[in-house]
């Protein structure tokens, strides 16, 4: 290979050599490939380097060319620095870590470089400072490459750079936000090639494994005219799986039953551990958790704390610094620390509930024993019986590498119309040019010339090809650029760029002053003055909402009645759907290894009696007869989601043949169709019944296909830019022009039948929400297994979950608990033997 | 659908507006003229067809019932003068016999000037029509005479099976007072809170419904 030789090597292994390291082989390969031009995609598992693999290389470079430089003696320009590298992350607590590290770097180096970072959480003040002297490594978000593509003057910051790196890329695509990536990178690839066409821009992706490599280097790199590479880490991180397990398990299991029973059990983790991040999946959940903890053990407060998104920036940075420092013991969590951040005091790593996938659950162990060599342990707490069968699933997933593919966005219509107003905001732009650069970019490589047409016009005219009252003012054309002209338009686009948000958050503050974080809408507008909620880990008083600002007092009461918090509803993978049913074969069996298996065994032979435990093979469906009703449960395995829509579906072909209503429930298990009449099913007509025929037509007939376009619509018509949310103390959106995302639906739908944003609703719905390919696909797997039909005199373990979820939602607590407690007495009546079949005096109504 | 209120016969129709008969009274609110132009000057994608809409169904419904009067209870016009206003001004000229009577809304504010120059007579706070009093905003206090207002754009939430829920706009007749729906299409909804002897009449695609 080439340039070990090289200066600027020498010296990056010379300074290695002083901490006593020596580069990873990947990293070299990348250092190498990365000089001969190469663009592509590193993936290698966190804690091993990875950022080296591709900062270094650039740094590597440089060296090279300053030796050079000084060869030649010719002095070194100010016109010289400037912005060399842009390293696009997804998340703000990445980028304050990721800079550090940098710096380091470059001090240690001797290398003068500034590395700063630009997103929403950077001041004013700092961007000014970046707009006078651009440092030369830029650690940005998608939404802030855009910002910086709505000022003026942009391409003048380009003039130097040498390479995009988008890390973790397989959480950015997938999203929109990767949408955005795409077309920022074709626009500043687009600037280069024209201002210096003989420069070489490299893109590099650093990507964790998922299913599809191969389309994420396409998809991040689209141009045919470069060379590609995937560098693949050839090493094996170690990954201990353990499971906290119960004493002891109930027969009839239910979601959120075991949980809070096994806190106690984590206490002595937390203590041996000298930190651990605990991860939950939902903010409902970490704030309970949080609440639990302390409870159990007094002695921790002070030294857990929660994070999640939702808190405010000054909490999560305090937070982020006392964990790194070893301050904190434990750390309760959902998403916002899942990525490469570098905590190295953190030992631990405990997962409760199931993660629901095996890309996220290996992630998330990842954050655990983080320098190389170490080994990460990962303890998984299981909210119920069942989920042990998910650990068991998990542990074989991550063995076998099963992984789950991330499916990238494509004609995200609202995300290109975003786009284009951002450049016309700046320096405006050619249509030709950017329609040539669009084309280029995965998510819009299919784009019709007509839809292009109607995107130009709807930025330009509104929408209308002609109509005698155009006022409508936004893009127009100017000395052959489409600009936007109007100061007001321009402010309150750039405000609102990378809005994807569902559900507006307002600010929580004390009504005597003090933020403390930020809450969905959706939540606050459930609480009535007077309310107690849990945020950030204190009891709060709910006063009332001002100015999207939700007021609060310190609450007296210890613990907060925690209404369920909304999002965070993750489904079962199909991966893990497909590993778990294989689980449920090899429990009966007794073939495994896994202690998991062993707890729930009982459990298995309670289901074997009562009814069937199915084999990979096998589509169970129960039919049984209770107090409550007729119910019908069918165990896919195919996740919530998916069950949501097959249960309608089945409902509707149902009660085509009989006139027959039925209430639904589901969980990532199976569904449940409970009627107050005996349901019409034997097994002739299952298969039928299951059949993937006539899907298209039946789904758009069974569900409410408006409703969920309409629920897509909201995040689409924010994007678009037809619909402001007030941003808590920034920006309240002139009263005149406040409107609802459900308001331009409907209009639409009235109106202008033809508006792709509204196909585009239509079809994330079907995609995204129906899962129309998993459908199908699970669909055809039923037609060729053996159909097992049960019928049985009352809940079974299996079904049990799922017919307490129904019921969760239109209860409280208490009256909760006692319904559950009635329904297992009634069931465990009726398996008993029988000499005790004799009715029981007290036997109530359900 | 006709109801009975203060022993007065009124004709509640899908296109969100009451007749009264016994005063040859067509009654309509909020109707917004110029909102959709409003949002377009504002470089928002409003389809332009709208505005024209709404006048066609107030043509249509003159033509049905041939009013002497048209109250409008406040609102009619969304912000300042724009293309929209001037599209009123040709239609007003149609129906010239038609007494065109509007209570200042919040959002109405053109020169008395202009609303001379479009033949309507402003009212800057009620209208008295025995059993009735006419207003844009209901106050916090209800008082003897039975008011009628706008202004909150009223809408009803139906429940079907399977967790569908659909948003209607409709007419709200409490134990006070009442309210009327918007009449323009480009409005949103808000809700009211039920109270005992509240009658709420949903106006769906298919007629206007008791809820």
């Amino acid at each position: 290979m080439g340039i070990e030789k090289s200066k600027g090597y020498q010296q990056v292994i010379k300074w290695l050599k002083l901490s006593r390291k020596k580069p990873f082989r990947f990293q070299t390969d990348a250092w190498q490939y990365y000089a001969e031009g190469y663009c592509g995609l590193v993936n290698a598992p966190t804690g091993f380097g990875k950022t080296f693999s591709l900062f270094l290389a650039v740094v590597i470079e440089e060296l090279n060319s300053r030796a050079e430089k000084t060869s030649t003696a010719s002095k070194k320009k100010k016109t010289d620095t400037g912005l060399k590298l842009i390293w696009i992350t997804p998340l703000r607590a990445l980028a304050k870590d990721l800079a550090r590290a940098m710096r380091e770097v470059c001090a240690e180096l001797e290398l003068d470089w500034q590395v700063s970072v630009r997103n929403g959480d950077t001041t004013a003040a700092e961007k000014l400072k970046q707009k006078k002297q651009m440092p030369e490594v830029l650690i940005i978000t998608p939404e802030s490459m855009h910002l910086l593509l709505a000022q003026k003057d942009t391409s003048a910051h380009f003039h130097h750079l040498q390479c995009i790196v988008a890390d973790e890329w397989h959480e950015l695509m997938g999203s929109k936000r990767g949408v955005m990536a795409e077309l920022a990178i074709s626009r500043i690839r687009g600037i280069v090639k024209e201002k210096h066409p003989e420069r070489l821009l490299r893109i590099w992706g650093i990507s964790a494994t998922i299913g599809n490599m191969e389309q994420a280097l396409e998809v991040l790199v689209p141009y045919s005219e470069v060379l590609k590479i995937i560098i693949k880490a050839d090493i094996e991180k170690k990954i201990k799986i353990k499971s906290i397990l119960p004493d002891h398990i109930d027969m009839l299991p239910w979601a959120g039953h075991l949980g809070h029973k096994l806190a106690h059990k984590l206490l002595p983790i937390i203590h041996k551990s000298k930190t651990t991040l605990i991860f939950t999946n939902t903010r409902g959940q970490a704030e309970l958790w949080y609440q639990n903890l302390l409870a159990l053990d007094e002695n921790l407060a002070g030294q857990i704390a929660i994070h999640h998104g939702s808190i405010d920036y000054e909490l999560r940075n305090w937070i982020e610094d006392a964990l790194h420092s070893g301050i904190l013991k434990a750390v309760i969590s959902t998403s916002s620390l899942d990525l490469g951040v570098d905590f190295k005091p953190v030992d631990t790593v405990v997962q409760i509930g199931s993660p629901k996938g095996v890309a996220r659950f290996l992630q998330r162990a990842g954050r655990s024993g983080h320098s190389p060599h170490e080994t990460s342990v990962i303890y998984f707490l299981p909210t119920h019986a069942l989920e042990l069968v998910e650990a068991a699933a998990i542990k074989e997933a991550a063995k076998t590498q099963q992984i789950e593919s991330r499916d990238p966005i494509v004609m995200a219509f609202d995300t290109l119309i975003q786009y284009l107003v951002t450049l016309a905001v700046g320096d405006g732009f050619d249509d030709q040019k950017i329609y040539r650069e669009v084309k280029e970019t995965h998510a819009f490589s299919e784009l019709l010339p007509s839809e292009w047409g109607w995107i130009m016009q709807f930025i330009s005219t509104g929408g209308d090809s002609l109509s005698a009252y155009t006022e409508f003012s936004k893009v127009l054309k100017k000395e052959g650029l489409w600009k936007v002209e109007s100061r007001q338009i321009a402010m309150r686009h750039r405000l609102h760029i990378g809005t994807i948000v569902s559900d507006p958050m307002l600010k929580v503050k004390y009504l005597g002053g003090g933020y403390i974080g930020m809450v969905e809408e959706s939540f606050i507008s459930k609480m009535k003055p007077g309310n107690s909620f849990t945020l950030a880990g204190r009891v709060l008083e709910f006063i009332m909402v001002k100015e999207m600002t939700a007021l609060v007092r310190r609450s007296k009461l210890k613990r907060a009645i925690t209404p369920s918090w909304m999002g965070g509803r993750i489904s079962l993978s199909a991966n893990l759907g497909n590993i778990l049913r294989k689980k449920y074969n090899e429990t009966l069996d007794k073939n495994h290894e896994d202690e998991e298996l062993d707890i729930i065994l009982p459990l298995f032979e309670r289901q074997a009696k009562v009814s069937h435990v199915p084999k990979s093979d096998e589509f169970l469906i129960e039919l049984i007869h209770t107090k409550d009703g007729y119910h019908f449960f069918a165990y896919p395995f195919e996740g919530r989601q998916v069950h949501e829509v097959m249960a309608a579906l089945i409902a509707y072909r149902l009660s085509r043949k009989t006139p027959i209503s039925f209430s639904i429930a589901m969980n990532d298990y199976g569904f449940e169709l409970l009627s107050e009449y005996p349901i019409p099913l034997d097994e002739e007509n299952i298969k039928a019944l299951f059949s993937p025929e006539n899907l298209g037509e039946d789904i758009v007939g069974s569900i409410n296909s408006t409703e969920m376009a309409k629920r897509k619509f909201r995040d689409i018509a924010c994007i678009s830019g037809l619909v402001f949310q007030g941003f808590p103390g920034k920006y309240t959106a002139n009263k005149h022009l406040q409107s609802s995302a459900a308001l331009f639906f409907n209009v639409f739908t009235d109106y202008d039948k033809h508006n792709l944003l509204l196909r585009q609703a239509y079809d994330e719905a079907f995609y995204q929400q129906i899962e129309e390919p998993r459908l199908l696909a699970a669909l055809q797997r039923i037609q060729v297994s053996k159909i097992i039909l049960i019928k049985a005199e009352s809940y079974t373990p299996l079904c049990f979950p799922i017919k307490v979820d129904s019921l969760r939602e239109n209860m409280s607590t208490e009256e909760l608990g006692q319904r559950i407690e009635r329904m297992t007495a009634e069931a465990d009546q009726k398996t008993r033997p029988v000499h005790m079949k004799s009715r029981k005096k007290n036997d109530h109504h359900l | 659908m006709t109801i009975i209120c203060k022993g007065e016969e009124l004709i509640l129709s899908k296109e969100r507006a009451i007749y009264w008969a016994a005063q040859k009274m067509l009654i309509i609110s909020d109707l917004h003229i110029g909102k959709s132009a409003h949002f377009r000057k504002h470089g928002i994608q409003v389809p332009s067809g709208i505005g024209e809409h709404d006048l066609q169904r107030l043509a249509g419904l003159i033509d049905l019932y041939d009013p002497q009067t048209l109250l409008i209870t406040g609102d009619m016009f969304h912000h300042k003068n724009n293309s929209e206003v001037n599209v009123f001004s040709e239609w007003r000229k149609e129906f010239s016999k038609l007494k065109v009577l509007l209570i200042k809304g919040n959002h109405d504010k053109l020169s008395p000037v202009e609303y001379v120059s479009l033949n309507i007579e402003l009212i800057q706070k009620e209208l008295i029509c025995t059993p009735f009093r006419f207003i844009h905003e209901q106050p916090g206090s209800t008082d003897a005479s039975y008011t009628i207002s706008g202004h909150i754009h009223p809408g009803v939430t139906l429940y079907g099976k399977a967790r569908q829920r659909l948003n209607f706009p409709c007419f709200y007749f409490g134990e006070n007072y009442a309210v009327l729906p918007a009449f323009s299409a480009f409005t949103g909804l808000s809700r009211i809170q039920p109270q005992k002897n509240d009658r709420f009449y949903a106006i769906t695609p298919s007629g206007v419904i008791a809820v």
